[in-house]
């Protein structure tokens, strides 16, 4: 958990361009969409493609999108549950 | 004096069919025309549902967007006797399928990309129906064609043509199919707008052009009589939640009718199927309309064709009122009851006077119009008065930076050509602001703010007016190429919303909360000209400045291939020019009117423009200086144009070929708009520009002009206020 954690701090902070930000100070039980990090739905989506590409995870944003991704931590814990073939 | 506009020709290339009957049938049909794409192959998957256009002739290497646009504009014109004055033209994407082939199959002969620009649609109608006036076009995504309409009733209104074709025209492309899929905006089930379950959207094409003239014809089919426009200043992808922009443009287009909401026999709807869009604009009709009016939205039938999409519905609504039939809101099961609307569930017959038909996009940019039964109501009263626009202040962007920078090297007689680095560029910009945004956005916020603070105004501007030749080639490129690289499996959300032409502008009018008209041109080495034309056009006496931008981006791997005036070894040059305007002369830098655009095909062009600038003698009289704008790709034929008008004009003044100084880019005519603010600001020409001593803007001849040459001939004025 805390690789991928860590994995997807560096992640985020590069598809997103968050150029405030650095891994050590990403607060992963932090607000993730609507907070003070500006993220909004476009971000999400471009999360999501993330998501699906580098972890074969799909994710529909539209229904369950806004829970998963309240913060990185609950999105590190969708991954880790619907990752093909790990079992929870 | 009072103008109306009237409707005299249409036609209509959509999903439901080729022409007016067998549109109208479809309608009464209540017969959706979404199928699964068969366009072009996909690499994995189903494909989705889209909108396609069945049975166009192929034609061996025109894209299809250019034939699906001539052919709706043969059927608007078929009973003219002449060619239109002018034609404007909605469009996002102009020959992008053919180029997505041409990229992947890495061709790199540019002739073949000849077809790419926006603005090669337009000018492609122009050239097939002998019209030889200006081929605008218009690019603000969804509203496209909407918008079109609505500056072709203003051209019209102010007598600056007596016959206008309008329209839009978007063709299915690989951008648009995976990027509004990106965005989750797809239904995968068809498209269902305004039903409980629905999920999305789905792409389509089409064209539809109407023939607005003033000239009442035999049997108008009816009449266009008002427009609003507004822009959300919220969002670049999502509308606002209480629709916010849409009824703004709503009132704005029923002031502009002089109409009540009792008025409106029949609202044709946005009516997406997104869930965002369709609450958005169902919050918004029932703010203005306290007891709607029957209303439906067509997508549920034909698709959501883009820029089309405005100027079918205006086709569909002049049907109405001359048929007095209303089309249902096809594909739409149980109502939404959130939205509190009871949509039309059948066609129905209904008298039908007046039709309000809605249109928004991306960018948050809106676009309604009221068309009517022709001489039902009272023509609008006209509520414009001179044209030309006060500059209060500018900036400019090149490759020595910014405007300083660019005017101090300038002033030295040194070229300014060149691509500054990114975040030179950014940095008047907050890095949250933009940290999604690549170099066109950011040229464009950086030009935005730098010509607000230059103006001195505390209050901000509130239309916003924007030219580029080609758009948003980083974001274009990047999505594209992730598309290809990812086997079409992970295009990004992101470089789609900012591959939009009209995304920079947005991006400024959420920067200012400017919530009034805002509008994108894109005319090649023009474009910078037809947002200052539609500036001129739509910016109300009295109404708060507006912003008037032109910028292009360098791209290293697109602007070779695309732009014909670049080589692959030509010094790769961007950048722009901004201005902060207004009707207000009092405290203006100075002023400026565009007195001339017109197709340099056109018999006697240079004789027109010399008439148009005052004639010969006043022309010696008045301007000091000539900037002239001679692309490469038609240096020729440029440089035989300039002799001509020198010969005939017997024009005294010294010449500053300014891409020579700027570099090759498409707007770099915003930048020596800049330079000829800059000039008469500081009351000289630098010696230096002009092999001699400082040239100074004194006395009576104290104007500058600045010439497009080239295909178009045009013409900008600068002069004291």
């Amino acid at each position: 958990m805390n690789k991928l954690t860590a994995e997807l701090k560096v992640k985020i902070i590069d598809i997103l361009n968050l150029q405030d930000l650095s891994p050590e100070n990403f607060d992963e039980n932090d607000r993730l969409v609507g907070g003070a990090l500006g993220i909004d739905s476009i971000d999400v989506l471009e999360m999501v493609v993330m998501v699906e590409r580098d972890y074969g995870v799909v994710i529909n944003s539209q229904e369950v999108g806004e829970k998963i991704f309240s913060s990185l931590a609950s999105l590190a814990e969708y991954i880790k549950e619907n990752t093909p073939g790990s079992s929870p | 004096m009072e103008k109306r506009v009237y409707i005299a020709g249409l036609g209509i290339i959509s999903p439901l069919g080729e022409g007016l009957a067998a549109t109208e049938e479809a309608l009464r049909d209540n017969r959706s025309a979404i199928r699964p794409l068969d366009l072009f192959p996909l690499l994995h998957g189903e494909p989705l549902p889209t909108g396609q256009v069945r049975g166009l002739a192929e034609q061996s290497d025109l894209p299809r967007t250019h034939r699906l646009a001539l052919n709706a504009a043969r059927q608007a014109m078929a009973s003219a006797n002449t060619p239109p004055d002018a034609i404007i033209l909605g469009n996002t994407t102009g020959g992008i399928l053919t180029t997505e082939a041409l990229l992947r199959a890495k061709a790199d002969n540019k002739e073949l990309y000849r077809y790419h620009g926006l603005n090669s649609v337009a000018e492609y109608l122009a050239q097939e129906l002998g019209c030889c006036g200006m081929a605008m076009t218009v690019s603000t995504a969804c509203s496209s064609g909407a918008v079109a309409i609505a500056l072709a009733l203003e051209m019209l209104r102010r007598g600056k043509a007596k016959a206008v074709l309008a329209g839009g025209v978007d063709s299915l492309c690989r951008l648009t199919y995976f990027g509004f899929h990106s965005l989750q905006l797809v239904d995968r089930q068809g498209c269902h707008p305004l039903d409980a379950d629905r999920h999305g959207m789905a792409v389509a094409e089409g064209a539809a052009m109407l023939l607005l003239t003033t000239e009442k014809p035999a049997r108008p089919l009816a009449e266009l009589l008002g427009a609003g426009l507004s822009c959300d200043a919220y969002h670049p992808a999502a509308p606002h939640p209480e629709g916010r922009g849409a009824l703004r443009a709503m009132q704005a287009a029923l002031a502009d009718a002089g109409l009540n909401p009792t008025e409106i026999s029949y609202i044709n709807l946005h009516g997406t199927g997104t869930p965002e869009n369709d609450l958005a604009e169902a919050k918004a009709v029932r703010t203005l309309f306290a007891a709607p009016p029957p209303l439906s939205s067509i997508k549920g039938a034909t698709g959501h064709s883009l820029a089309a999409s405005g100027a079918i519905e205006a086709v569909v609504a002049a049907i109405a009122v001359a048929k007095d039939f209303l089309p249902a809101n096809t594909g739409c099961r149980n109502p939404d009851p959130a939205l509190g609307l009871t949509p039309l569930r059948q066609p129905t017959n209904q008298a039908t006077t007046a039709v309000l038909s809605n249109s928004f996009g991306f960018g948050g940019n809106n676009g309604c119009l009221v068309i009517a039964k022709a001489d039902r109501f009272p023509p609008p009263s006209p509520k414009h008065g001179k044209a030309g626009l006060a500059i209060h202040g500018y900036a400019c962007l090149t490759g020595a930076g910014d405007t300083a920078a660019t005017l101090t090297l300038l002033a030295q007689g040194l070229p300014v050509a060149g691509t500054a680095d990114l975040a030179g560029i950014s940095a008047n910009l907050p890095p949250n602001l933009v940290r999604r945004l690549k170099r066109l956005p950011r040229l464009t916020l950086s030009l935005a703010l730098s010509a607000h603070q230059d103006s001195g105004f505390e209050a901000k501007p509130a239309a916003v007016f924007m030219g580029t030749g080609w758009g948003a080639l980083s974001e274009t490129h990047d999505f594209l190429t992730r598309l290809a690289d990812s086997g079409e499996q992970f295009p990004s959300p992101t470089d789609f919303v900012g591959s939009v032409h009209n995304g920079p502008a947005g991006q400024t009018a959420i920067l200012f909360g400017a919530s009034g008209a805002n509008i994108t041109a894109s005319g090649g080495d023009y474009s910078f000209e037809q947002a200052l034309f539609a500036a001129d056009l739509m910016l109300e006496e009295g109404q708060k400045s507006a912003l008037v931008l032109g910028a292009d981006e360098g791209h290293p791997v697109l602007s070779p291939l695309l732009d014909p005036s670049i080589a692959p070894d030509t010094l790769l040059a961007d950048g722009g020019g901004g201005f902060c305007l207004s009707r207000k002369t009092a405290g203006a830098q100075c002023l400026v009117r565009i007195p001339f655009y017109q197709r340099s095909a056109a018999e006697g062009g240079i004789k027109a423009l010399i008439d148009a600038l005052g004639g010969a003698q006043t022309l010696n009289g008045k301007y000091a200086l000539l900037l002239a704008g001679i692309p490469a790709a038609v240096r020729e034929e440029g440089e035989g144009q300039l002799a001509e008008f020198l010969a005939q004009s017997g024009l005294q003044a010294p010449v500053i070929r300014y891409r020579e100084f700027t570099g090759e880019f498409a707007s770099a005519s915003a930048v020596a708009a800049v330079m000829a603010a800059s000039f008469l600001a500081s009351g000289k020409v630098p010696g230096l520009l002009v092999s001699g001593d400082d040239l100074a803007l004194a006395g009576k001849k104290n104007a500058i002009l600045v010439l497009g040459l080239g295909r178009y001939l045009s013409a900008m004025k600068f002069s004291r206020p």
